[in-house]
C-alpha cells in the first residue's frame, strides 16, 4: 500500500463532505435551467420566443446567488416570472445548503486538523536550510527554542498540547520555527516533521513522559538510522533501553543538575568556566563562587536528590537529607536522614548551625523558597543553592537570598544546545573535569588574556577545501600548519587574534587544549573560543593563501608570476654562489 | 617593507597619474592632449598587469580586472588616434579629439578604482 499523504486525505474529505450538497445544486441548477429555456417568452411577431441555454444558464448564476440583475436578456412574459419566482427558492435554499456544509467541514475538528498537518508538512518539506526536529515544547523546549534562534539554527516543533503550539505562534524566534500539536510518537507526524528529510540534523525528544520519549528515539532510529538523536530520559530503564539503540544520546535533566550542583560545590572553577561559556547571567570568568568545605544539608530526596546524594558521596562530601517519604535504607550506610518537611525544626536537628551549605531540591518552588527563608533566619552564613522547577517563577528566585539558582529545564536544554551546537564543549569540560583544577585554572587565564571582559564567542572551524580552501591546498603541497600559527594576526604579525584554541577534532578522536606547534592536517575541526571579530579575522587567513602562507612562515611571499619567477632567479644564483 | 608593493604601487600610481595628465584640459582642444602621453600611459597600464597575473586573491583578482578596463580603454584610445588622424600629419581634429579624450576618461575612473583598492588594501592590512 502506498503511503497516502495529508494532500490526499484533505481532498478526499472535502470531496466526501460535499457530495451531497453538490449533487443538491447541479440537481437544482438543471431543472431551473432547462425550465427555464422551456418556458414561452413574450410573444414578438405572433410567435413565442425562447430564452435558449446559455441565456438560462445566464439568468440562472446571478437568481441563484442572489445577485438579481432584472430581467436581463430582455423583459419576461407571466410564465417566465412564474418560474423565476420557483428558481429563486430553489437555487438560493441549494446554494445556503451547500455553503452551509461547506462551513461545518471548516469547524470540523479533524478536518482542521488535517489541513493544519498538510500545511506544516509542506513548510516542512520545502525547507532548504538545516534544521533540528524538536518534540516536546515545555520549559526545556523552549529554552532551547530560544538558544537555537540566538545561534540562527531552525528547529520544526511538535508538541501534543495545543496550548503550546498556540504560545509558539507568538515568539518572536530569529528564524522560522514551524510547530505543528501532534503527538510526537506517530510515525505519520514524525515524517511531516521531516525526520527523513535530507536536510534533518537531529531529533529532539523532550516531552515530560519518558515513555513517548522511548517511542519517539526508537519510531524515529527505525525511520532514519543515520539521524541523530537526543532523548531526554529520567528512568533508568528506559536509559538501558536506549544506550542500546546507536546514534541515541539520553539526556538526564536531574543526572545533569545534580552533576552540576556537584560541579558547583567540588570544582568552582570549572563550574564557572561553564558557566561563562553557555552565556549563563551574571558571570564573571575567573571568578568563581566560593563554597565552603564541610558537610551539606540536602532537602528533597527524589530523583534529583538521588542523583545529587550520589554525585556528593562521589566527591566526598557527607550530606544529611530531610525529606518526608525517603527510608533510612534507601539513603545508605553514614548519611543522616530526617524524614520530614524542611521546616525550621527539622533544618536545626539537621544542624545548620556547622553545615557548609544546603541544597534545596524539592520539586515544589514554594517549599524551596520557603527552606529558603529558614536558612537564612538559621544560619545566613550557609551557602544556599536552590533548585527552580518553573520557569515562571523567575522573579521570585531572583530575589531570593541564594547563592546559586539552577534550574533543571535550563540546564538541560543548554546541555542539550552544546550537544547540538558545539559538541566539542562539553567534551572539553569533562575532560577537565577528570584533570586536576590547576589546568582550568590555566586556561582561565589564557581565556581572561585572549577575550578579556568581553562575552565568549565560541566557533568551530573545519578543515575542508569549501571551509578553509587556503589551508587544505597548503597541506596538500606538503606544508606544516601548527594550530598556534592559525591565530596569528596577519595585520600585526607576530601578535595573535583574541582568540584560543580549545580542542581539535580528528577521525573521531579528540584532542583538547591542543600546544601552540599542533601540526594540523586536513578535515580536522578545530574550536575557538575568542571575540566575535576574530572569527572574521580568522575566516580571512583560511580563505586567503597569501595570508596564510605569512602567518605561517612570517615572509610575505611574492603574489604574481613576475615576481615569484625573480624570487626563484635569486633563490638559485644564491644557491651557485655557495 | 615588501619589494614587490611597492612596485606595483609605482606602476599603479604612475598609470593613475599618466592617464590624467593626458585627459586633463579640454575635451574638444587638439592642442591639450598628447600621443606621447597616452602612449606611455597605455605601456604602463600593461606592466602592472602583468604585475598581477598569477595573484590568487581577491584584492588581486578585482586589480587584475580593473588594470584590464583600463588598458582595454586606453588601447581603443589610441586607435580611434591613428584612425581619425588626417593623413597630412598633425593632431585629429576637434570631433576625434572629444571621442578620444572621453574613452580615457573612461579609463581613468578604472585606474582610480584600481589605486583605491592599493590603497584600501595596504591601509586594512596595517603592516
Amino acid at each position: 500500500m502506498t503511503p497516502t499523504s495529508d494532500l490526499d486525505r484533505v481532498t478526499m474529505i472535502v470531496l466526501r463532505y460535499m457530495r451531497r450538497p453538490l449533487f443538491a445544486l447541479l440537481f437544482v441548477y438543471s431543472v431551473g435551467i432547462i425550465g427555464m429555456a422551456l418556458m414561452p417568452g413574450r410573444v414578438v411577431d405572433g410567435e413565442a420566443t425562447y430564452m435558449n441555454l446559455f441565456h438560462a444558464f445566464y439568468f440562472f448564476t446571478y437568481t441563484a446567488t442572489t445577485t438579481g440583475f432584472g430581467e436581463l436578456p430582455g423583459g419576461f412574459s407571466d410564465e417566465q416570472r412564474l418560474w423565476t419566482i420557483f428558481c429563486l427558492y430553489t437555487g438560493v435554499i441549494a446554494w445556503f445548503y451547500a455553503l452551509g456544509s461547506l462551513m461545518r467541514l471548516f469547524q470540523n475538528p479533524h478536518f482542521t486538523q488535517a489541513l493544519e498537518e498538510y500545511r506544516f508538512a509542506r513548510r516542512v518539506e520545502r525547507t532548504r536550510e538545516p534544521f533540528i526536529v524538536l518534540c516536546g515544547f515545555g520549559d526545556t523546549g523552549s529554552l532551547l527554542a530560544r538558544g537555537l534562534s540566538d545561534h540562527r539554527s531552525r528547529a520544526v516543533i511538535l508538541d501534543s498540547d495545543p496550548e503550546r503550539i498556540k504560545a509558539l505562534g507568538v515568539r518572536d524566534y530569529a528564524v522560522a520555527m514551524p510547530g505543528l500539536h501532534a503527538d510526537a510518537s506517530k510515525p505519520k507526524h514524525l515524517l511531516a516533521a521531516g525526520v527523513e528529510h535530507p536536510a534533518c540534523r537531529a531529533l529532539v525528544a523532550l516531552t515530560n513522559d519518558d515513555d513517548v520519549n522511548l517511542k519517539i528515539a526508537v519510531m524515529a532510529r527505525h525511520l532514519n538510522p543515520r539521524l541523530r538523536v537526543i532523548c531526554r530520559s529520567t528512568s533508568s530503564r528506559h536509559e538501558a533501553t536506549l544506550r542500546t539503540l546507536d546514534n541515541v544520546t539520553v539526556v538526564d535533566p536531574f543526572e545533569i543538575f545534580a552533576q552540576l550542583v556537584c560541579r558547583a560545590i567540588a570544582r568552582p572553577e570549572l563550574h564557572n568556566l561553564n558557566s561563562w561559556f553557555v552565556g549563563a547571567r551574571g558571570v564573571e570568568l575567573g571568578v568563581p563562587v566560593q563554597v565552603p568545605r564541610g558537610d551539606w544539608i540536602l532537602c528533597g530526596y527524589g530523583r534529583m536528590g538521588r542523583w545529587i546524594h550520589h554525585h556528593m558521596q562521589a566527591q566526598g562530601i557527607r550530606v544529611r537529607i530531610i525529606d518526608p517519604e525517603a527510608d533510612t535504607g534507601d539513603v545508605g550506610e553514614g548519611t543522616t536522614l530526617i524524614p520530614a518537611h524542611a521546616d525550621r525544626e527539622t533544618l536545626e536537628a539537621a544542624g545548620i548551625d556547622d553545615a557548609a551549605g544546603i541544597v534545596a531540591g524539592t520539586d515544589h518552588d514554594s517549599e524551596n523558597l520557603s527552606t529558603l527563608l529558614s536558612v537564612a533566619e538559621l544560619n545566613p552564613e550557609t551557602f544556599c543553592i536552590v533548585r527552580q522547577n518553573s520557569h515562571e517563577n523567575q522573579v521570585a528566585f531572583d530575589a531570593a537570598r541564594a547563592d546559586l539558582v539552577l534550574q533543571h529545564s535550563l540546564t538541560a536544554a543548554r546541555r542539550i544546545l552544546k550537544l547540538l551546537i558545539s559538541p566539542l564543549v562539553q567534551e572539553l569540560i569533562d575532560w577537565l573535569a577528570e584533570r586536576e583544577p590547576a589546568r582550568t585554572e590555566a586556561l582561565v587565564d589564557r581565556l581572561r588574556a585572549a577575550v578579556g571582559e568581553a562575552p565568549p564567542h565560541l566557533w568551530s572551524v573545519r578543515l575542508l577545501p569549501d571551509e578553509a580552501p587556503a589551508v587544505t591546498e597548503y597541506l596538500d603541497r606538503g606544508g606544516a600548519i601548527a594550530v598556534g600559527a592559525l591565530r596569528l594576526d596577519a595585520r600585526a604579525f607576530p601578535e595573535k587574534l583574541p582568540c584560543e584554541p580549545l580542542a581539535v577534532r580528528r577521525a573521531g578522536q579528540s584532542i583538547m587544549l591542543p600546544d601552540a606547534d599542533h601540526l594540523l592536517e586536513a578535515g580536522d575541526e578545530i574550536l575557538f573560543c575568542g571575540i566575535q571579530w576574530a572569527e572574521h579575522m580568522l575566516q580571512a587567513t583560511l580563505h586567503n593563501p597569501y595570508t596564510l602562507r605569512y602567518v605561517v612562515t612570517g615572509v610575505d611571499g611574492p603574489r604574481g608570476y613576475v615576481f615569484t619567477w625573480l624570487q626563484g632567479e635569486r633563490e638559485t644564483s644564491a644557491q651557485r654562489s655557495h | 617593507m615588501n619589494l614587490e608593493r611597492v612596485v606595483f604601487g609605482f606602476f599603479i600610481i604612475l598609470g593613475l597619474s599618466l592617464n590624467y595628465a593626458f585627459v586633463a584640459g579640454g575635451v574638444g582642444a587638439p592642442a591639450h592632449h598628447n600621443v606621447w602621453v597616452l602612449t606611455l600611459a597605455i605601456i604602463i597600464n600593461l606592466v602592472a598587469i602583468g604585475l598581477k597575473l598569477g595573484d590568487r586573491s581577491q584584492t588581486g583578482a578585482l586589480l587584475l580586472a580593473s588594470g584590464l578596463v583600463a588598458g582595454l580603454l586606453l588601447i581603443t584610445a589610441r586607435i580611434v588616434w591613428i584612425v581619425v588622424e588626417p593623413d597630412s600629419g598633425g593632431a585629429p581634429g576637434p570631433r576625434g579629439m572629444a571621442d578620444i579624450v572621453s574613452i580615457a576618461t573612461g579609463a581613468l575612473v578604472a585606474n582610480i578604482v584600481a589605486t583605491v583598492i592599493v590603497v584600501g588594501d595596504t591601509l586594512l592590512s596595517r603592516r
